[in-house]
This record gives structure tokens, C-alpha cells and sequence, in this order.
């Protein structure tokens, strides 16, 4: 009886093997299958199509060389010009977060204070506030102006006398210092077309909300700009430049496409904004 | 047993809490993207909305409720106390404390990342912290289900396990294989970023573990649906379970193709080639196996049933059905719920198609349809069923439960189908708010209300669901002890290892793994891809 009773609930071992056998056939199979139709058949089919020989075919299929197994690479060999040669690369990010501000402070009395400032605050409306502006954003500029993506009359002599861990240093300097105060009393005099312009661009002309980028945190470009309070005669300055193109240094020509959509008033409007405050 | 049917209550409190609030948060989402709501909000209060809504009903709402139904079957299936009590307790104070400490950087907007993260956007490290803490909870319950499964088959050698246990276990595995790809991706990815430690990430190699969990997962939500199905609905109905085996294939089914096929998630992606992703493909069309097993064997043990209480006839044995019953009756409307969400999936697994509806609304209303329909209404049946038995009070009348599921049929419906349509008008998703002064976007409008409607009435049902569970904790009417679950036309005595364990499938889903992710991870080892700058959201 004990015996019985062992049979009948013992792991039924014999019933067991063809489980094991079957199972892994069957998974096995499948898998096979889509290798053999993944791999070779369909790579090979399709790369005969488009004039690829089997091997350029399947390695492309696999991932190992570029494009498609199934269409030609494009020929086009004309080779990029980039807009800035500035990367962001771990290297510069390091050489960002590496940045000495004391010694960028010691380069900034020597070259910077005249027209920025010693804390950032410009001394002159057509030249730019730097204080507490994104280190990225003015390492950009300066790297901008060093290697001729952007020009200008004394900024293209002062970046090139730069050399690119002191530009670092400089923007690490001007970054840390006070944001400038928004104001938000002066807020309500946006007029509501500026206000919808900044928070929800104008779709009918694919002009993007400006806040879309220029908000902190918003999620745009590292090299975004912050805009609050900056001088009113230096957005409307640069829109202008964009507008026109003489300033091309933007990737992709965002700014150009953006600036070049806008009316005169707007901009006057949207410099009056971000000079007013920020929200 | 006390103390386990608190243990079971404090995880389902949880889950509908989140739930709730989900639910109510997902609400307002709908209005403030609709004409009526346009202009409402900020960009930055929708995302941030977004993300709270993701994380409550995909990581709160499903593993609090997951973790509170195996303890409950480990009980009631198996017939024994529960293993490692303390540990079950101890693992949900720290999925408890995982979710506070996710909450806080949610609601001070410093991880308005949405619940799939999209690096490189990096939010606060507090947030993907506590995600890891709500995992390493369900870690601890895995264990304790597959311990309470091995003390059983000590005290009963050869006896095959009960149906509802081995499929708990076979989810307690399948996460545990699930759970590597995101894990791996926050610790060594992701949480180093967010912490400041690198500047960079690199998101075609976190796009692809995160891919190795984003489908497995998703039947980590689904299978305790499948385990009412099987053990739960054929006695509610009053007939058998056609058939234990089937069911156990089909949990084993589950556990092997759902993880070597995360990459059709990834068929827009750049970073893979054809091939891989033709393989993940193939092996994702045979994910409709265990459904469509499920569908045959399930319907086949309601006509059982049908049949039993007097039905006759080509079809009817479904009108003899007990439709009042809220197990039955939330069955029937999850049948065609994922019957509608079944035929979406297929269009976006096939790579020509899913290119016509990537990132539309039509992806939105498929996730919303099996998920929030046709497996969160049986999170309900099995809510209302056990119950009962976890305060000792009955329902007075089943008549609000069967109000509030098919006002969630109905809200679900009315919801989702609108955005199939706008999927495939090209409604975007993903997005704050819509031009509707735009020609093209005004024709949407009216479809946008349509299912800001479904919402009302889902939000609607989500309250009256609180309430029913509620109420039952100082209802009037004792509960009755009443079977539970199904047995089968032929119980089984004995079943080949292969189908009262784990090892041999264990060993394909690593040779699956191995050669579906095998190169396609390694690739971003061998010549790393250039990585993306993190960007901090907060």
C-alpha cells in the first residue's frame, strides 16, 4: 500500500522527459526561425533589391554596419559645416565643471569689467548682463566668437586671446553670480499678445513658445541663454541679427528661423518682456 | 489568519488610494487637453500631472495590488499560513516608504519625467530611489511566494501545486527576470546621472533595458486578470474549469515570450538593426498564444456552466450565465475590452503599421484599453470577491458593483475609442495641450470631448468602486464562507514536473534572453554610441 501511494504521487519522472524535450524544440524552433527569416532570407532578399551584396546585407541587418539591408546608402558625400564648433562632449563638460572661478574672476577685471561689469551687470544697454547667465551658454558665445562661428568688432580680438579651459573659468565666474531680480510688478504691463507668445508661441506661424526653451529647466539646448532681465536693447539687437542672418551661430537655425517670423513690435515687445522679468 | 488578511488589506489600501487619485488626476489631464479645458494649466502642471498619474497606476496601484493577492492565495490556495510574515511586512513599509519618497520630487515638479522616464530628462534621484524601494519590496514578496510554493510541495511530494498558486509563482519569477533590465538601467544608468556623478547617458543602452522590462511588466499587471479567469470565474459561474492544463501552459507561456520581446517598444528606434528586431517581432506574435488559449479555455468553461444552469442551444448557455454575479459579468466586458485592445496591440506590433501610429493616441488608448479596462475590471471582480472574506462583511446588494463596472466598461469605451480614431488621425501624445484654433486640430475637438466624457464617467465609477470596498468594512451583513476557487472538469493528481515547477523554463527564457538581448546590449559595450547630455528637469 505504502508503496501505491509512494507511485502515486512521486514526481513522474518518465512523463517528464518528453516535456523537456518538446518544449525546447519547440522554443528553440521558433527562435531559429526568425533567425534563419531575420538574419539571412529577408537581409538577403531585400539587399539583392537594392543592389547590396549578401554579407553588406546582413551585417547592416544585424546592426554592425549602418543603414538599411533593404535600401542603398545615400551617396551624398557632401561633408557637414556646422553652424559652431562647439561639442558638447563629456571632455568640455568636464572642462566646465572643472572651471576656477577665481581665476576666471582675475581674467574678468583684466579684460571683461569695462563693459560687463565686475559682477555681470553691463555698463552699457547694448552690451549684454552676464550675471548669473548659464556657464554653457556663455562658454558657447565665447567659443563662438574665438573660432569665428560669431563675430563682433571687439568680442571676435577678446575670445580669441582666450584660451578654452580660461573661457571656462570666466563663464564659471559670471554663472555664479546673483541672478539679477526679476521684477514681477512690472510683469502686468505685457501686453496679453507678448505674454501668449512666450508661454504658448504662435502655431500658425510655427513659432515655438519662447518659454518653451528659455524657462530654466524647460528642456531646451544646454547652451539656452537665460533671458530675464536682460537688456532690452541687446534682444532686440540680436533678434534683428537673426533676422537677417548676419547672425548664424544657432544649430539648426532655430533662433534665425524663429527671429525672421517675428514683427518689429513683437520683438520690441518680447525684449520689453524679458527686460520687465521673468516668469 | 488575522494578521494576513491585514497584511492583504494595508497593500489593497494602498493600491486603491493611488488608484483614486490617479484616477482623479487623469480626469483633470483630459479636461485641460480638450477644447473645454484649453488654456488651463501650464505645460509644466501636465507633465508633472502625467507623471503622478503613471506611477500610481502603473508601479502603485498594480505591484501593492499584485503583492496583497499573492499573500492572499499563498493562504487560501495552498491552505497554510503564510511564510516569513515579518518579511511581508517589512517589504511593504519599505514599498511604502518607496513610494513617499517618489511622491515628494513628483509634487515639487522636480520629476515631471512621466513614468518611463525618457532619459536623458533626469529627475530628482529621489524619485527613481523610492522606485527602486517599491521593486525591492516586490522582491521580498517574490521570494515569499516561490518559499510558500517549495514548503508545499515538502509537505505534499508529487501533488501538483494548485492552479492559482502556480500562477502567482510563475509572476513572482517572470518579475524577477522583468525587473533586471530597469534595475540595471537606474542603478548603473540612471541614478548615477541624477546624482550629478556623470554628466552624460547614454539612451540607446537605457532605452534597451528599460525595453527588456516595458513588456513583461505589463503582464506582471495582467496575470492576476488571467489567475481569476482560470481559478476564479468558472466557479463564479457555477461550472468547471475546462481544463488545468491549458491554464498552466499558459502561465508558462507568459513567463517565456514576454520578456525576449520588449524591442517592438523600440521599432522607431535607431540604435538596433533590422534583424534584432524582426526576431523580437516573430517571438511577440507568439504572446497572443496564452490570450487566445485563455480566451478558448475560459469561454469553453462558461459554457460549462451555461450549460449546467438549463442553457441550450448554439448560444444559449450565455444567456443562461449569471450576468449578475460581478465576477461574471466584469469577465464578460474584460473579454471585449481586451477583444478591442487585443486587435490595437496587433497593429502596433506589426513594425509598417506601428510606424502610422508611433507616438500617436492610438498607443495611449491601446495601454488604456487592456490595462485600465480589461485587467484593472478584473483588479475589481477579484476586489469585490475576496472581500468578503478579508472583513467578514457581505455586500448588502450587488447591484452598485454591477453599476460601477459597467460604468467602467462604458467610461472606458467611450474613452478609448475616440483616441484609436485620433491615433489615427495623428493626434500626438505626450503632449500638454492642443491649437484647436488650428483648421486641422479644430476637427479633433469634438472627438477630445467625446472621450473627456469617458473620463467623467471612468472617474465616476472610480469613486463608487472606493466606496463599495469601503462600506464593507462596517457593512451589516456577516460573510458566509463560500468556496472560492474552480476545480477543473479533471482535477489533476499528478503532472510532469515541467508543469508543476519552474526549473526548465527558467533555462529557455535564458537562452531567449541571451540571444535576443545578448548583442544588442553588448553592442553599446563594444563601440560605445555617444551619449546624450542629461538634462535635469528640476
Amino acid at each position: 500500500m505504502a508503496d501505491d501511494a509512494h507511485s502515486q504521487y512521486s514526481e513522474p519522472h518518465v512523463l517528464d522527459q518528453p516535456w523537456r524535450i518538446w518544449s525546447s524544440v519547440a522554443v528553440l524552433g521558433i527562435l531559429l526561425s526568425g533567425v534563419l527569416l531575420g538574419v539571412l532570407i529577408i537581409p538577403i532578399v531585400q539587399g539583392r533589391g537594392a543592389g547590396l551584396d549578401p554579407y553588406t546585407a546582413i551585417c547592416r541587418a544585424l546592426g554592425i554596419l549602418p543603414g538599411s539591408p533593404a535600401q542603398p546608402q545615400p551617396s551624398d558625400r557632401t561633408p557637414p559645416t556646422p553652424v559652431s564648433q562647439v561639442i558638447w562632449t563629456p571632455g568640455v563638460l568636464q572642462i566646465l565643471a572643472r572651471a576656477d572661478v577665481r581665476r576666471g574672476y582675475a581674467k574678468v577685471q583684466e579684460v571683461c569689467v569695462s563693459c560687463h561689469g565686475e559682477t555681470g551687470v553691463s555698463a552699457a544697454p547694448e552690451f549684454p548682463h552676464l550675471a548669473g547667465q548659464s556657464g554653457a551658454a556663455i562658454y558657447k558665445q565665447l567659443f563662438d566668437y574665438r573660432t569665428g562661428s560669431r563675430t563682433h568688432p571687439l568680442m571676435t580680438d577678446v575670445a580669441k586671446a582666450l584660451d578654452e579651459p580660461i573661457i571656462a573659468d570666466v563663464a564659471a565666474y559670471y554663472a555664479g553670480q546673483p541672478q539679477r531680480n526679476p521684477n514681477p510688478a512690472t510683469l502686468a504691463e505685457s501686453p496679453p499678445a507678448i505674454v501668449q507668445l512666450v508661454e504658448l508661441g504662435d502655431p500658425r506661424r510655427n513659432i515655438p513658445p519662447c518659454a518653451a526653451c528659455h524657462r530654466a529647466g524647460a528642456g531646451g539646448p544646454i547652451e539656452t541663454p537665460v533671458l530675464a532681465e536682460q537688456t532690452a536693447e541687446y534682444i532686440v539687437q540680436q533678434l534683428k541679427l537673426y533676422a537677417s542672418g548676419e547672425r548664424r551661430n544657432d544649430v539648426y537655425g532655430r533662433m534665425r528661423t524663429i527671429a525672421s517670423r517675428l514683427t518689429a513690435s513683437e520683438i520690441e515687445g518680447l525684449a520689453a518682456y524679458y527686460r520687465a522679468g521673468f516668469r | 489568519m488575522r494578521n494576513v488578511e491585514r497584511l492583504c488589506l494595508a497593500h489593497f489600501w494602498v493600491a486603491f488610494g493611488a488608484f483614486l487619485f490617479a484616477a482623479v488626476i487623469g480626469t483633470w489631464q483630459m479636461w485641460v487637453r480638450s477644447p473645454l479645458g484649453a488654456n488651463v494649466g501650464t505645460p509644466g502642471q501636465y507633465f508633472m500631472s502625467v507623471t503622478a498619474h503613471g506611477v500610481s497606476m502603473a508601479y502603485v496601484l498594480t505591484t501593492f495590488f499584485i503583492m496583497g493577492f499573492g499573500y492572499f492565495v499563498a493562504v487560501t490556495a495552498l491552505n497554510r499560513p503564510l511564510p516569513g510574515k515579518v518579511w511581508a511586512w517589512a517589504a511593504y513599509w519599505i514599498a511604502l516608504l518607496g513610494v513617499v519618497l517618489t511622491t515628494i520630487p513628483i509634487a515639487t515638479g522636480q520629476a515631471s519625467v512621466l513614468f518611463t522616464f525618457y532619459p536623458p530628462l533626469m529627475a530628482s534621484a529621489w524619485f527613481y530611489i523610492g522606485l527602486v524601494l517599491v521593486v525591492a519590496g516586490s522582491w521580498v514578496w517574490c521570494v515569499l511566494m516561490l518559499v510558500a510554493m517549495r514548503a508545499w510541495k515538502g509537505e505534499n511530494p508529487g501533488r501538483p501545486v494548485p492552479l492559482a498558486m502556480f500562477a502567482t509563482v510563475a509572476n513572482a519569477v517572470m518579475w524577477l527576470w522583468t525587473t533586471v533590465g530597469v534595475a540595471v538601467e537606474l542603478v548603473f544608468q540612471v541614478i548615477p546621472a541624477a546624482l550629478g556623478l556623470v554628466q552624460t547617458i547614454d539612451v540607446g543602452l537605457a532605452r534597451t533595458l528599460f525595453s527588456w522590462t516595458l513588456h513583461a511588466v505589463v503582464y506582471f499587471w495582467l496575470i492576476p486578470a488571467y489567475i481569476a479567469f482560470y481559478t476564479m470565474v468558472p466557479r463564479a459561474a457555477g461550472g468547471r474549469l475546462y481544463s488545468d492544463t491549458l491554464g498552466r501552459l499558459t502561465f508558462i507561456l507568459f513567463l517565456i515570450y514576454s520578456l525576449p520581446v520588449g524591442m517592438h517598444h523600440l521599432l522607431m528606434d535607431p540604435e538596433h538593426g533590422n534583424a534584432t528586431k524582426f526576431i523580437q517581432v516573430l517571438l511577440t506574435a507568439f504572446v497572443s498564444v496564452p490570450t487566445l488559449l485563455t480566451i478558448f479555455t475560459i469561454t469553453a468553461s462558461l459554457e460549462i456552466a451555461g450549460r449546467l444552469r438549463g442553457g441550450r442551444g448554439m448560444f444559449g448557455w450565455i444567456a443562461a450565465l449569471p450576468w449578475e454575479r460581478p465576477m461574471v459579468l466584469a469577465t464578460g466586458l474584460g473579454f471585449v475590452m481586451l477583444g478591442f485592445g487585443g486587435f490595437g496591440g496587433i497593429i502596433n506590433m506589426g513594425y509598417g503599421m506601428n510606424a502610422m501610429v508611433h507616438n500617436t493616441s492610438w498607443v495611449t488608448a491601446h495601454f488604456h484599453l487592456i490595462f485600465g479596462g480589461s485587467v484593472v475590471i478584473m483588479y475589481f471582480a477579484i476586489a469585490y470577491e475576496i472581500w468578503p472574506r478579508l472583513t467578514g462583511r457581505d455586500h448588502v446588494s450587488a447591484a452598485p458593483l454591477r453599476l460601477q463596472l459597467w460604468l467602467w466598461f462604458f467610461g472606458m469605451m467611450v474613452m478609448t475609442l475616440p483616441w484609436h480614431w485620433l491615433g489615427l488621425q495623428g493626434q500626438w501624445r505626450r503632449v500638454s495641450n492642443f491649437n484647436y484654433a488650428d483648421p486641422i486640430i479644430a476637427g479633433w475637438g469634438p472627438w477630445v470631448v467625446v472621450s473627456f466624457g469617458g473620463g467623467i464617467i471612468l472617474l465616476i465609477s472610480a469613486v463608487l468602486f472606493v466606496r463599495n470596498l469601503a462600506v464593507l468594512h462596517r457593512g451589516p451583513v456577516f460573510a458566509v464562507a463560500r468556496p472560492l476557487y474552480a476545480l477543473a472538469v479533471h482535477p489533476p493528481q499528478r503532472v510532469p514536473a515541467a508543469l508543476n515547477g519552474f526549473g526548465l523554463w527558467n533555462v529557455l527564457v535564458l537562452v531567449l534572453m541571451v540571444l535576443a538581448y545578448g548583442y544588442p546590449i553588448a553592442q553599446f559595450l563594444i563601440e560605445p554610441s555617444p551619449s546624450a547630455i542629461v538634462h535635469r528637469v528640476q
